[in-house]
């Protein structure tokens, strides 16, 4: 039985090219984006799940109360995990590392040579906490040692060139006016790619607390802190008794509260909201997840439109068969085994296809995906196929084999009514999604342009952004980058204003306790950045080399004037801890972060050295003075590599995660709209060549071909303008959805609805109009002679 | 074999029921070889087919070899069908995707019977209906009258107790008719009993007995000699 299925199912094939190959093409481009999107979505999902304890791998968390909102850090101070090893039974390890802004940076040097590189800072325990396993080390306690270093194998390879006999070997660390002197203790395993931590070394925590004097404090918080809890421990309760474990501590922390999740969920689940995990890159996994099921369907479902345009032909062969002794679950079995078989011989095409797509793949979305035999993906592979075949196949199996045999043989069999609106509504499914998948990509391509074209507040284009390795003659410096030709203006700074890092509260503007409460981004600006950006001051001056000014100036932002409710801020003086900051300036609001955020109150700290180097570059002479300032720069750090990034491109990064969408949903919806459209060609072929005698009939009694032409569209016209009107309001409800992701969005207007509406209708029109003409155009004598 | 009591067919048309066949009483023996005959739209063919168990009465009682058919559902008709009736039909209704060999071999297939079996029925057939040499081909690669003898090779290489043709040979040429019905006639002579329906005056004479349908009414029901001898 099993031999015969399959003999009739080729033999189907080969007697039905065209619709075979419209199947496979189908099916094959769907299994293509199945798989791609299968492929991304299990990278995610497991990302941080490679350590031992991942089940029981907890990540604590802060929430903050402020007047404004509640913000969730995963900044704790660093005293907080050996509190919880000593007070919490539940708990089996903890460790802590630094926050990332206090991550150990810098460059290591062993005999001539140099390289930079960034590392951790980590508590004692954290190399059993987490999974990175050691390859060599020189005693167990490593971590102990404030002067040694554990290094990873990347470092190594770099450093020495080997990763063979590097233990004991001292090397020489420098940042800034900071030297110092590491034995290498540990050589680990580099960090895997599916690993959110990333670090070239591990330093002990002690180094932190003694460096900073706040680092050693209830009140600072400087690590991120980490626990297993105990397999029979209870997360629920644990979190509700863990909320207030800081007050019971210290009576500095009154307004944080503390929880803790999941390591590994915290990837996808990283966004807060008033305290609450609200998803975060999950939702992407969900929509890439969903598009690609729906991809599939549109596939299956040109599978189901095309059995059924040859229904007829496809039920005689049922008559007979019913005839000669086959019952309905032998026949089910035919159908479902060549439906089957159809995508098996799919999944061998769209398995080549994703080979030769994969590297592309991998570029749009930065990952190193491969293919990887393992059971579960050769599984999962069987499994979608499986699923696609029997999709695709439960029309003809399960609706035509009910047919009773002699109806059939003697043409009595007529489609019903239900089973037109059956096909019609496939065809609607499918252009449904079409449009909704080409609203989609209008509306992200919109807002990126947007957020590409909006006025941030300052100026971004042709500012070139570097790192110098340290702030060494600082002044000097910066006056020989300025006198570069090509160089317009050039200043300083902490950090950068695309991180958006950088909070405080504190300040107290009319005396009183309350105002302590309110937070601030509190960037460290030095001279001549608000002129190299272009902000725009409003009232006051910006700060200048005349009044030599240190951390006790300080300007704001308009958003923070008018949250003090200052009329004439300029020359107050406003408190903070014991010290009184005078207001020099008020800037224009601007975006510092991304447009996700809300611009918020700003106080600008200033300070007169700064490592982080802002250019402004006369437009056209970039080359010139780019390879000026490396000259510069190798002058003040021979040995240092010169990296440097135009703002504008790390402003174009923020947006990483949508312009992958973006770039994704370009590629999908195309995908979607080829296969409907090839099962559109399929169905209208089939169409004229079943109304054929009509048309030969209608043509005889003195139709003209325009209106044959017109009778035969206006069948599919009808069906997608339902798929319009059907579509239209849940993709205006997607695209609303989408853009409240960002505080600063585009407003959806008609034609963003429109355009995708008669676009699709357009091509859906092309894809018909060439078959029906041909079918119009036929000879009727040469149509009504056969039969 | 068959008892026919009361037969009845009828279609709903909204409130009107529309008779195909009414009152249909019918016996009929093992080794017989009766012809329906009757005008178009008298009710042959649908007689055929509810002897057939491919469609099922209204009303009335149906036995074969005493099994009640009327009270069993459709999964159970389709099992007694499988095994004891072979159908032959005027538009030989051969599927096109198979060769001659596998359209003869398919239902030995549906009846579950094994490879090593099958050959040599099929091989048996072949040769005695001597199409041998067009095994290998495909059914639009025949003449109609090499159709109908793979449709009849098909309909018989299970054994059937009852052979059931609809026009046989309604779409061959007289010689291509003769011959179909010499072979009806020598598996009558086996002992098969046979139901045919025709138009045919000359191709009922293979047959015993002829039962004429009028409007959905048995009007006449004799023997092939007797009607020959009113003659």
């Amino acid at each position: 039985m099993f031999r015969h299925n399959i003999i009739l199912a080729f033999r189907n094939f080969k007697r039905n090219k065209t619709s075979f190959l419209i199947n496979l093409i189908g099916l094959s481009t769907g299994l293509t984006c199945a798989i791609l999107i299968y492929l991304w979505v299990s990278d995610e999902i497991n990302v941080d799940k490679f350590h031992d304890n991942n089940d029981r791998l907890y990540q604590v968390l802060q929430n903050r109360q402020f007047p404004q909102k509640i913000a969730t850090w995963e900044i704790t101070p660093t005293l907080l995990v050996n509190a919880i090893k000593e007070d919490l039974p539940e708990v089996e390890a903890a460790t802590n590392i630094s926050s990332r802004e206090e991550n150990p940076r810098g460059a290591f040097s062993f005999g001539e040579k140099n390289i930079i590189a960034e590392g951790i800072y980590a508590g004692e325990n954290f190399f059993e906490v987490f999974t990175f396993p050691i390859k060599e080390s020189e005693n167990q306690s490593f971590l102990k040692d404030k002067n040694s270093i554990a290094i990873s194998e990347s470092f190594a390879q770099k450093l020495f060139s080997t990763t063979k006999n590097v233990i004991g070997k001292t090397i020489e660390w420098t940042r800034g006016q900071n030297k110092k002197s590491f034995r290498i203790a540990a050589i680990f395993e580099t960090p895997p790619s599916n690993s959110t931590l990333q670090f070239d070394f591990v330093w002990n925590m002690q180094l932190l607390i003694d460096a900073d004097e706040y680092a050693g404090k209830w009140n600072g918080d400087y690590a991120k802190t980490f626990l297993v809890l105990k397999p029979d421990a209870n997360f629920e309760k644990f979190n509700n008794r863990f909320a207030s474990f800081m007050n019971t501590k210290t009576d500095k922390r009154k307004k944080s509260q503390l929880f803790i999740q999941q390591f590994s969920d915290k990837y996808l689940n990283g966004k807060y909201e008033n305290g609450k995990i609200t998803g975060g890159r999950i939702s992407y996994v969900w929509l890439f997840s969903i598009i690609a099921i729906f991809i599939l369907l549109i596939a299956c479902i040109n599978f189901m439109n095309l059995s059924t345009a040859q229904a007829s032909t496809k039920m005689k062969e049922i008559g007979v068969k019913k005839t000669i002794g086959a019952d309905r679950q032998s026949l089910v079995q035919q159908f479902l085994g060549e439906s089957i078989l159809m995508s098996f011989l799919s999944l061998s095409v769209a398995l080549l296809l994703v080979l030769a797509f994969l590297p592309t793949f991998n570029d749009i979305t930065n990952k190193v995906l491969k293919f990887n035999w393992s059971f579960n993906f050769v599984i999962t592979l069987f499994l979608i196929t499986l699923f696609t075949g029997l999709v695709s196949g439960s029309y003809s199996a399960f609706y035509l084999s009910k047919f009773k045999p002699f109806q059939v043989l003697n043409g009595k069999q007529v489609m019903s009514f239900g089973d037109q609106w059956i096909r019609k509504g496939l065809v609607v499914f499918q252009f449904g999604l079409s449009i909704i998948f080409i609203v989609g990509v209008l509306v992200v391509q919109q807002q990126m342009e947007f957020i590409q074209t909006k006025n941030l507040g300052y100026q971004r284009d042709n500012v070139l952004n570097f790192k110098r390795p340290n702030t060494n003659k600082s002044e000097t410096f910066l006056i020989e980058v300025k006198n570069i030709t090509g160089v317009m203006n050039a200043g300083r700074m902490w950090g950068n204003l695309l991180s958006g890092r950088g909070t405080q509260s504190g300040y107290s503007w009319r005396g009183q306790e309350d105002d302590k409460k309110y937070s601030f981004k509190s960037p460290i600006i030095g001279y001549d950045v608000i002129e190299t950006m272009d902000m725009k001051v409003l009232v006051g001056r910006t700060p200048s080399r005349e009044h030599q000014e240190d951390f006790n100036k300080i300007l704001i932002n308009e958003s923070a004037r008018k949250m003090m409710q200052l009329e004439n801020p300029v020359g107050m003086n406003i408190g903070y801890s014991d010290t009184l900051r005078e207001i020099i300036g008020v800037v224009n609001d601007f975006n510092y972060g991304s447009m996700h955020h809300k611009i918020e109150p700003l106080i600008f700290r200033v300070t007169t050295r700064g490592n982080n180097i802002l250019v402004k570059i006369k437009a056209g002479e970039e080359q010139t003075a780019i390879s000026k300032l490396e000259e510069v720069f190798q002058k003040f750090h021979p040995s240092f590599p010169f990296e440097y990034s135009f703002v504008d491109d790390d402003y174009q990064a923020l947006y990483e995660a949508e312009s992958r969408v973006a770039t994704l949903s370009k590629y999908f919806s195309g995908l979607a709209i080829v296969i409907s459209c090839l099962g559109l060609f399929g169905l209208a072929m089939f169409t004229s060549e079943r109304r054929k005698k009509e048309i030969g009939i209608r043509k005889v009694l003195g139709s003209s071909v325009f209106e044959i032409v017109k009778m035969l569209t206006s069948d599919f016209t009808k069906t997608v303008f339902a798929a319009i009107l059907i579509s239209l309001p849940i993709s205006f409800f997607i695209a609303k959805k989408w853009l409240e992701n960002f505080a600063y969005n585009i407003t959806l207007t008609w034609w963003l609805f429109f355009v995708p509406a008669i676009l699709v209708l357009i091509i859906a029109w092309l894809t018909i109009g060439l078959q029906t003409i041909k079918a119009a155009r036929v000879n009727p004598v040469q149509s009504l002679k056969d039969e | 074999m068959i008892q026919l009591r009361n037969l009845e067919r009828y279609y709903k048309s909204g409130f009107q029921k529309s008779w195909v066949l009414k009152g249909i009483n019918l016996d009929v023996k093992q080794g017989e070889f009766i012809t329906i005959m009757g005008d178009s739209g008298a009710g042959k063919s649908t007689l055929l087919q509810i002897i057939g168990m491919l469609d099922a009465a209204n009303k009335g009682e149906y036995n074969f070899f005493d099994e009640e058919v009327h009270r069993f559902n459709e999964k159970k008709r389709t099992e007694l069908y499988k095994h004891y009736i072979g159908f032959v039909f005027q538009a030989y209704h051969l599927i096109d995707d198979l060769t001659v060999y596998e359209n003869i071999e398919t239902p030995l297939i549906y009846r579950g019977i094994k490879s090593k079996e099958r050959k040599p029925m099929v091989a048996e057939l072949l040769d005695r209906f001597n199409i041998v040499a067009k095994k290998d081909l495909f059914p639009d690669q025949l003449s109609g009258g090499q159709q109908q003898l793979v449709g009849l090779a098909r309909a018989i290489i299970g054994k059937p107790k009852l052979l059931l043709a609809d026009e046989p040979t309604g779409n061959l040429h007289t010689k291509q008719g003769e011959e179909i019905m010499q072979l009806f006639k020598e598996l009558h002579n086996e002992g098969m009993t046979i139901i045919q329906v025709t138009h045919s005056e000359k191709n009922a004479q293979y047959g015993d007995r002829i039962v004429h349908l009028e409007d959905g009414y048995v009007r006449e029901d004799k023997n092939v000699n007797e009607l020959l001898e009113r003659n």
